[in-house]
């Protein structure tokens, strides 16, 4: 045996250990997801067969519109993303650089405003969103609209607070410049500024679309049509209904649905872990 | 770019997109306002006025940077939070949902019953002079009248149409309803009530038949209280949200509706066993499963830190492979690891060779709920820790090592004290999160096993969010006050803890 290997043996069993640990429960999903049988079984570690009857099921059963499903996750998280950190890097750029009175009483305030579990306030929201409604049938409950704007509001705490973080660590030296060119604050704003965070500002909206991609609660209760559904709550739904029978095409679409999030991640993993060490935990 | 921003281009796109967003938002308003939603259009009036005042003068421009996000935040966050602070003070709950006028509305409805003449009619539903009206067939005496809700004509016999069982089905002025009309009838005709003699009347049961009843309770709006026409019992307002006897408190009239309890909400969780009791265990449980969370998750992702701290052969495969669980989606891995746990064909039990009813045994799916947290944890504190690792001074380390330490004694003086003063804010925003770990526990027990601490909501592995979600959203009785009592405890707790953290924070800052 090769003298690296004798030295640092225990790392590699160690590593070996927890990376099988980790890949068991995905290797599982993937050899289910080719099997025909349709259940989460353990028959053995090497499969007998590949079959993609699954991945047939998800685009040619009328009754699961998986792709609409994808579509909305789509629709939703992308719109999510993009408008919160538009919304939430100006509020954190003012936050950050504007001198205004009551500016240190705000920050905290959105930090006490944003430790509130947000699923007690449902309720709140299911009943305010019914009342609108009832006027503006377009944005009320049960629309992607009405989801979209409450998905909005809720983001704005923890996207506020993120961005801040980053804005901070950008130096002021060239707005400060600006400011004695003479731009205003709102061409500080646009024409410094967002050039210059736009990575940061990419990485946080890429954040958030991973975000509201997992959420579920609100998700299922406001679309409960089939076709309104987002992916995560379609495929719950799928395999909550006839238990052991669905599994093969939920593995076959948790598979699908789970790629692009996971290249997401990985790609962005260093930005990831700085936002986290800034004092967030992903859900 | 810069056109945009500067002269007059600028000053017309931004006059023309604030008024776009004004009419908008105005129209939603008017019709909020239309649909008697004062609070909404009063919201939104507000919000065209802080909106136009913001953009078009120089009132405040850090103003121009936050409306949009204040006013969301208002709306779907801070106003949800004050609407459950408000519902903390009320027996908002299951037989006292809604308001006082809609509980007095559907008391009257409620209190009909047959008349102690027990005669019931077939019947023909109809339109008398456009008014709804119904044709009664009293067989056996072979008399007739038409009905309506003010007034009863009688029908001469010579003047009908009788069908093969002897109910009239025409007479003069009265116009049958045809089928359709009738699908659409039903609720518009039984809260009807069809005048028969003077203090009786006809109420429908189904589309054909007809009971004579009578209206067991009247409401006096000037006591404002409901009296008994049977026996003259009297029902007042008993000041909780509901109408009861004066001298008989448990004599209470359904349903109730929503009114002031102040704290009682909070007091009952104090002072009442049948709630504390539960509530108590809940709260033990959700500590030790956020500790333990905390101590495992940090546990095996240092020791992966530490064993991956050397540049050895395979590093990079290895963290790829590590940080797979924290990149799925959690939704999804939290479900495929409740197919897993499944007693009759799920891997885990295949894999060991054992029969165990997981989420049946109180302490399996502990151990279940504990072991898949885990798996989705581990690798932030791996990532996380391998980063600070780097940290730490290596002169420090090297230091040590000369004075003689082995390496054991440096990781237990040095390296660990190092950090966790560098992460315990990090540790204790972990705690704060999982302390509110809600789609976990929904998603992989549901809570259970089922009631195992109280006998009806409580389950084994409810964490406090989880226990008040089912206080407030589950299968039987609906407590919404007593939820947002809880949850804005929770709250405080969760805010406490945190804040805690944060000041702990500062500490790195002098770190770095």
């Amino acid at each position: 045996m090769k003298k690296w290997l004798m030295h640092d043996s225990w790392r590699h069993i160690i590593a070996v250990g927890v990376c099988l640990f980790s890949l068991f429960p995905l290797y599982l999903v993937v050899i289910s997801s080719f099997a025909s049988s349709g259940s989460l079984q353990l028959t053995s570690f090497v499969p007998h067969e590949i079959s993609f009857k699954n991945y047939h099921l998800l685009f040619n059963n009328p009754a699961i519109p998986y792709l609409t499903w994808v579509k909305n996750s789509l629709i939703i998280a992308g719109s999510v993303s993009v408008l919160s950190v538009m919304i939430g890097s100006a509020s954190a750029f003012a936050f950050s650089r504007l001198a205004f009175k009551g500016r240190k009483t705000g920050i905290q305030l959105l930090l006490l405003v944003q430790m509130f579990p947000a699923i007690l306030a449902i309720s709140a929201v299911y009943v305010i969103m019914e009342r609108v409604g009832g006027f503006a049938p377009a944005i009320g409950l049960g629309t992607k609209p009405g989801l979209l704007l409450v998905y909005l509001g809720g983001a704005m705490g923890v996207n506020i607070w993120l961005l801040k973080g980053f804005v901070d660590s950008i130096p002021a030296e060239l707005d400060e410049a600006a400011k004695i060119d003479g731009a205003s604050e709102v061409q500080t704003y646009w024409l410094i500024f967002v050039p210059l965070a736009a990575p940061v500002l990419a990485v946080v909206s890429l954040l958030s679309f991973i975000g509201t991609f997992n959420e579920f609660i609100l998700a299922r209760l406001f679309l409960v049509d089939m076709n309104n559904r987002t992916v995560a709550v379609g495929l719950q739904q799928f395999i909550g209904g006839q238990y052991s029978q669905n599994w093969g095409p939920f593995a076959a679409g948790s598979i699908l649905a789970s790629i692009p999030i996971v290249i997401i991640f990985l790609s962005l993993q260093k930005y990831i872990v700085s936002g986290l060490t800034a004092g967030s935990v992903k859900g | 770019m810069t056109f945009m921003l500067r002269g007059k281009f600028a000053l017309l796109l931004k006059v023309v997109i604030v008024s776009l967003v004004s009419a908008i938002l105005l129209m939603l308003t008017q019709s909020a306002f239309a649909q008697q939603e004062y609070v909404i259009s009063g919201f939104l009036a507000l919000t065209v006025l802080a909106i136009a005042l913001t953009y078009l003068t120089k009132i405040s421009i850090p103003l121009k940077f936050f409306i949009p996000g204040i006013l969301l935040l208002i709306a779907f966050v801070i106003g949800p939070i004050l609407y459950t602070v408000t519902m903390s003070g009320f027996n908002y709950k299951t037989g006292n949902i809604i308001s006082k006028q809609e509980a007095i509305v559907q008391i009257k409805a409620r209190a009909i019953q047959a008349a102690p003449s027990g005669e019931s009619f077939d019947i023909k539903l109809g339109k008398l002079n456009g008014q709804p009206a119904i044709l009664v067939s009293d067989i056996a005496n072979l008399k007739y009248f038409v009905s309506t809700a003010d007034s009863r004509i009688p029908v001469d016999a010579r003047d009908v149409t009788l069908d093969p069982n002897g109910v009239a089905i025409t007479a003069p002025n009265f116009t049958a309803l045809t089928d359709t009309q009738m699908g659409n009838a039903d609720t518009s005709y039984s809260n009807i009530h069809f005048k028969y003699l003077d203090k009786t009347f006809i109420a429908l049961e189904g589309f054909d038949a007809g009971v004579v009843s009578e209206q067991a309770l009247e409401y006096l709006p000037a006591q404002d209280e409901f009296k008994s026409l049977i026996d003259g019992a009297v029902y007042k307002d008993n000041g909780r949200g509901n109408y009861a006897q004066p001298d008989n408190k448990a004599a209470i009239l359904e349903p109730g509706w929503r009114a002031p309890i102040w704290f009682e909400n909070y007091t009952k969780i104090i002072s009442d066993p049948r709630v504390r009791g539960p509530l108590v265990r809940v709260f033990i449980w959700t500590v030790v499963f956020a500790s333990l969370t905390v101590l495992t998750t940090f546990a095996l992702g240092l020791l992966l830190a530490l064993a991956l701290n050397k540049p050895i052969h395979g590093r990079r495969i290895y963290r790829s492979i590590l940080v797979l669980p924290y990149a799925m989606p959690s939704v999804m891995s939290i479900l495929i690891w409740g197919g897993m746990f499944n007693t009759e064909f799920g891997a885990i039990n295949t894999l060991l060779g054992t029969h165990i009813a997981w989420f049946s045994d109180p302490n399996f799916a502990r151990v279940a709920v504990i072991l898949v947290n885990l798996w989705l944890g581990f690798p932030y504190f791996y990532l996380i820790s391998s980063g600070s690792l780097q940290a730490i001074p290596s002169e420090l380390l090297e230091a040590a090592a000369i004075d003689g330490a082995n390496p054991r004694q440096i990781f237990r003086k040095i390296t660990l004290p190092l950090l966790l003063q560098i992460l315990s804010p990090l540790l204790i925003a972990s705690f704060a999160f999982n302390f509110n770990n809600f789609n976990l526990i929904y998603l992989l027990t549901g809570g259970g096993p089922r009631n195992e601490l109280d006998g009806q909501i409580a389950g084994a592995t409810d964490i406090l969010i989880s226990y008040t979600y089912k206080i407030a959203f589950g299968a039987g009785t609906q407590d919404l006050g007593l939820a947002s009592a809880i949850s804005l405890i929770i709250f405080v707790l969760v805010a406490s803890i945190s804040l805690y953290g944060l000041r702990k924070s500062k500490v790195l800052d002098t770190f770095a």
